[in-house]
């Protein structure tokens, strides 16, 4: 049974392929006809359409008598190209292959293939824009989150994304809760101080993640919550030294974000300052 | 609040040191701003609109710090620091700016 259905659809392609052929050439006569004796309108050889006419109706006629149905004029989607190629790239160069020629082999390709370029041009096209833009998903989020509040009062999807909100209170909170005295001035009024010397302490940061869609304002967020997180880890670094040698506070106390590594590609946090004893 | 870059204040007297102090703020991040700045330095005028970006995120620097001594119940910063540091970023245009002191208590 299947070897039969197999002869059949070969029998079937080789009918096709003469038809084809046989329709292809006809209207390659056509077009050399229409080439030799200069029939044109304004310069505008009629070959061009009259060759892919000839050959998808020959085609066509030749179908329905061998094949007993239509298999859909691909000698003239082949003449179509092959007349534009022709005439418009190969025998007058001075067009050669710019904008309009271009877009008139998108259109000859639209006709010959449509489901192929729709499908490039929708699917393909449309989708990588979309992705790029981020609008789908932002979409499909806004439509999930809709259902599932509405309709089976669910609490919305967090972002699984990170969140690069920097709690600032609870930051500075947990900085003033060291039992430790950061000061920024020089001499603390009325304190006896017993000085300890000069203190360091440095926290290297690695720079915010390159995004694909290019998102400068995200960027500029995950910077910023990196910076502070790697000031707060730097701080209590710099309070743990001193309470190791000792003290319980630092004064003149100096924060420096810079630029280093080879390129600039990370941040370097240091604090410094005079580690002492208050009393 | 009081805010100064010296030990002391003049006329009041310090109480308590309550704490650390700081305050950050981003700008130049953005492409379009940063291809503009450029434009203007080679034509050689003053960059303003790159002044007021300046101008803001110092603003908000000392602003997220005011904040902070407040929520400490201070009512003074003394020995104010403050700095811009270029962080690269396009045409080395991102600036980061810091804003950092000793919250205090004065009478």
């Amino acid at each position: 049974m299947e070897l039969k259905i197999n002869k059949e659809r070969r029998k079937y392609l080789r009918e096709a392929i003469v038809c084809i052929a046989i329709a292809t050439l006809i209207g390659l006569v056509v077009y050399q006809i229409f080439l030799y004796f200069k029939i044109a309108i304004f310069g505008w050889n009629l070959g061009l359409i009259f060759a892919p006419l000839t050959a998808g109706y020959v085609e066509t006629i030749l179908a329905n008598r061998i094949i007993g149905e239509d298999i859909g004029a691909i000698s003239a989607f082949i003449l179509f190209a092959y007349t534009t190629f022709y005439s418009f790239i190969l025998k007058n160069p001075t067009l050669g292959f710019n904008f309009i020629t271009i877009g008139s082999i998108a259109v000859i390709l639209q006709a010959a293939f449509p489901t192929l370029i729709n499908y490039i041009l929708f699917t393909v096209g449309l989708g990588a824009v979309l992705y790029l833009l981020g609008i789908f998903k932002k979409f499909n989020r806004f439509v999930y989150n809709g259902i599932m509040v509405h309709i089976f009062k669910k609490a919305p999807e967090v972002n699984s994304e990170q969140s690069y909100e920097f709690d600032e209170f609870k930051s500075n909170e947990l900085i003033n809760s060291q039992d430790f005295y950061f000061i920024t001035s020089t001499d603390p009024i009325d304190q006896r101080i017993i000085n300890l010397g000069q203190f360091n302490a440095t926290v290297i940061i690695d720079k915010a993640t390159i995004r694909t869609p290019p998102d400068p304002e995200e960027i500029e967020k995950e910077t910023i919550y990196h910076l502070k997180k790697g000031k707060d880890m730097c701080l209590i670094e710099l309070a743990n030294e001193i309470k190791a040698a000792g003290g319980n506070g630092i004064i003149d106390l100096d924060i420096q974000y810079s630029l280093i590594g080879l390129g600039g590609d990370r941040y370097q946090v240091s604090a410094m300052g005079m580690g002492i004893h208050l009393s | 609040m009081i805010l100064t870059s010296s030990n002391t204040l003049e006329t009041k007297e310090i109480i308590e040191y309550v704490g650390l102090v700081t305050g950050e703020s981003l700008i130049g991040a953005n492409i379009y701003k940063d291809l503009f700045s450029g434009v203007r330095d080679v034509v050689g005028g003053r960059t303003s609109k790159y002044e007021e970006e300046l101008q803001k995120a110092r603003e908000i620097a000392l602003k997220s710090m005011e904040e902070k001594a407040e929520s400490l119940g201070a009512n003074a910063i003394v020995g104010l620091k403050l700095s811009y540091d270029n962080l690269g970023g396009t045409m080395g245009n991102t600036i980061l700016v810091t804003a950092y002191g000793t919250a205090v208590k004065c009478e």
